[in-house]
């Protein structure tokens, strides 16, 4: 009976920490959401209208109840379509094309045996402990005296080769069991049936984690393409977003619009692969 | 294990120098490599603005010389200056003319930025008013062409301070208001139910609160032959500093807003006074509230002052184009038609003197009734009060920090002691020039 009573009040304790744990995750998920629910509904109003219910705070600062797409009618006059246009090419160009190269890399310094493997490693990873912006500007003049600027291939050059990719690629391929590349051996597959028939089918989900790596560094690319020029033929979405605020005025109802746009796109992306992505970073240290 | 480590070492060490000599070597490299070009070709203009806002002059200067096209591109505003370092650094050959904002010429012409336009000297004395002839000056030199100019203004919210039986102010600089008298009807305002009595559109920006320290005797900062003495601690800064952090301790000017975030509040009719500029006269036109405007007040006692000066367009020395680059910019500041063409997509007061006497009574229109009078109103203060930001090379440093200070005085640190030390650490700054 008291065993009973015991088990009863721990399964209620638990119930009922579980239920304040899930409230308080709810809470603090919306803290975070709040700033975006802010700027969905304030992309909804008027710019004129954007600080006029903050200071008190009311209902009205969280919801409207005259709903316009105004804004986002604006942001079709603007720069913005074709900057997002320009950050889909590039930041799809890099994903493809890096993910190519990068997992190429990671494959030759996990699996293929190489004098200097070591060292070759060590500058993967020491070329992304050091961050962008330091080398932006060295790396922007040579990309000057190349005649890359306002190019395409100057805009997605930089971001191909990403040591973090190659550095998660690696450590996925290494818990590979080298049994099957001896079975593929045995088979006559090369390196590259190796690496093509074996390494990349079992790598999907951190392909994916790798991929994410490449299309976010693209896609909140902001100092590179300043540096390296911003005709308006080349310009890409964090510029065009950044361009809406101008010196005298400001319309926070389209830079918003604007923002909500810039945001969506990858927060798809995130949410559509966002098992894979999470089951790539959560496994790329198990052996 | 250890080998890898040494390698690792080695290979960081090499990374960093090898930075560190081309970002060093680079900007200094060569000499200017720029040529006069065949007058003909493209013209390459940088600047902060919409491109919408060049596109009249733009198309103006097309149809005249249909040999020539200009190609502009945008860069966003606050990335404006340290994107131009960069690129002007390195000897950017894509830019031929780019923006200048006015007090930060002198540290661009001591860099070497800008090309030597002397030869123009005596047209631009002509074509311009004295002030924005004297801030394109360095060193005797005349280092760009002045594009447009500007002046703050006093609007107020009309129901507002009907609902407190508070007098419109007059638009009449004879008649101009203290501050004394602004922060006491805007308390009345606010007793009668207004949310806030005053707001400045650009709360911590030194262009506009400049004004308050010259008006208080205090004078603009920065003294000396050199134009490197800090001067921020006399008692006029004091007096003034102090005021402005009574406003917002008062709760007379709201905390939270930052600069240029400030026009949507008072177009939401929660300020009874606004401080702001021509360009507003349009922005409020489209509003619903009705407001009138009147001139910029003054510390009772002291002399009155408004901030002027804007920006002017320089030619880039590493240009390959420039002699079609001096022809677009000969064009954009010394023809009339070409200096209001400048003005034609955004509301801002031309530079070039018969450009804005055309201009003037377009932007009287534009507010139809709520801004009558307000082209002889700017025309009064861009010759009698105008009170141009000090030319030095400092200049740049000074701004930063004073508008750190002026952050801190607002949220309410104490004025005499944050003041010393923004004196302090422009001292410091400069140091290093």
């Amino acid at each position: 009976m008291i065993a009973a009573t015991t088990q009863a009040k721990v399964t209620r304790q638990r119930t009922v920490a579980y239920l304040g744990l899930s409230v308080l995750g709810a809470c603090i998920g919306i803290l975070f959401l709040t700033p975006l629910w802010w700027t969905f509904v304030n992309s909804l109003r008027p710019g004129s209208d954007t600080f006029r219910y903050l200071n008190p705070l009311e209902w009205e600062t969280f919801f409207t109840a005259t709903p316009s797409l105004d804004n986002y009618a604006a942001l079709l006059r603007s720069d913005l379509g074709l900057a997002t246009l320009n950050s889909i090419i590039v930041s799809g160009i890099t994903v493809v094309v890096g993910l190519a190269i990068c997992s190429m890399a990671a494959f030759a310094l996990a699996a293929i045996p190489f004098r200097g493997s070591g060292i070759v490693f060590v500058a993967v990873v020491v070329s992304f402990l050091i961050p962008f912006d330091a080398i932006a500007i060295p790396l922007a003049n040579l990309f000057r005296d190349w005649n890359l600027q306002n190019t395409y291939a100057g805009l997605i050059l930089p971001g191909l080769g990403n040591g973090m990719a190659i550095f998660l690629l690696r450590t996925f391929f290494l818990a590979i069991p080298k049994d099957l590349v001896e079975a593929g051996r045995l088979d006559g597959l090369g390196w590259w049936g190796i690496f093509r028939r074996i390494y990349l089918p079992l790598s999907a989900p951190s392909l994916i984690g790798a991929g994410l790596t490449l299309f976010l560094f693209q896609w909140q690319s902001y100092v590179w393409p300043l540096l390296n020029g911003t005709d308006s033929q080349h310009i890409l979405g964090p510029i065009a977003l950044s361009n809406m605020q101008g010196q005298f005025n400001v319309d926070y109802g389209v830079m918003f619009a604007g923002s909500m746009v810039l945001t969506l796109i990858p927060l798809a992306i995130i949410i559509a692969f966002q098992r894979y992505f999470i089951q790539s970073v959560s496994t790329t240290g198990l052996k | 294990m250890k080998r890898k480590l040494l390698a690792a070492t080695s290979l960081l060490a090499a990374g960093t120098l090898f930075l560190a000599g081309c970002s060093t070597s680079s900007p200094n490299s060569g000499t200017a490599n720029g040529s006069e070009g065949s007058g003909t070709g493209t013209v390459n203009l940088l600047g902060p603005e919409d491109p919408a806002t060049f596109a009249p002059v733009i198309a103006a200067f097309k149809a005249k010389n249909p040999d020539i096209s200009v190609k502009y591109s945008q860069v966003p505003f606050d990335q404006l200056n340290p994107t131009l370092q960069q690129r002007l650094g390195a000897k950017d050959d894509t830019i031929d003319v780019y923006t200048v904002d006015q007090p930060r010429l002198s540290q661009l012409a001591a860099q070497g930025f800008l090309e030597d336009l002397s030869s123009l000297k005596g047209q631009t004395k002509a074509a311009v008013p004295d002030a924005q002839y004297s801030v394109n000056l360095y060193q005797d030199k005349l280092w760009a062409l002045p594009i447009w100019n500007s002046t703050q203004l006093m609007f107020f919210n009309k129901k507002a301070l009907d609902a407190a039986g508070v007098k419109h102010p007059s638009i009449d600089p004879a008649q101009r208001m203290t501050w004394e008298q602004v922060v006491k009807d805007g308390k009345a305002v606010q007793a009668a139910g207004t949310q806030f009595g005053l707001l400045f559109e650009q709360v911590e920006a030194y262009y506009q609160l400049q004004p308050l320290a010259e008006s208080a005797g205090g004078g603009s900062g920065i003294t000396g032959d050199k134009m490197l003495t800090t001067d921020i601690t006399n008692p006029g800064w004091e007096k003034a500093m102090q005021w402005y952090a009574d406003t917002f301790s008062s709760g007379l000017s709201p905390r939270g807003v930052g600069g240029f975030q400030t026009s949507p509040v008072f177009t939401s009719g929660k300020v009874a006074y606004f401080i702001g500029g021509p360009w507003d006269i349009g922005n409020f036109a489209k509003s619903s509230i009705d407001w009138g405007v009147a001139p910029m007040p003054y510390f009772a006692g002291g002399s009155q002052a408004t901030p002027t000066g804007s920006w002017s367009w320089g030619i880039n020395p590493a240009s390959k184009n420039k002699a079609a680059a001096k022809k677009f910019l000969e064009f954009a500041s010394f023809d009339p038609a070409g200096n209001l063409a400048t003005t034609e997509a955004q509301t801002i007061i031309p530079a070039n003197t018969a450009a804005t006497a055309q201009y003037l009574p377009k932007l009287e229109a534009l507010g139809g009734d709520k801004s009558k009078g307000v082209g002889s109103l700017i025309a009064h203060e861009n010759t009698e009060t105008a009170k141009p930001r000090p030319v030095s090379i400092g200049y740049i440093q000074f701004e930063e920090i004073i508008g750190k200070a002026f952050a801190d005085i607002r949220n309410g640190s104490p004025v005499s002691e944050r003041l010393k030390q923004a004196a302090q650490q422009i001292n410091d700054a400069w140091k290093q020039l």
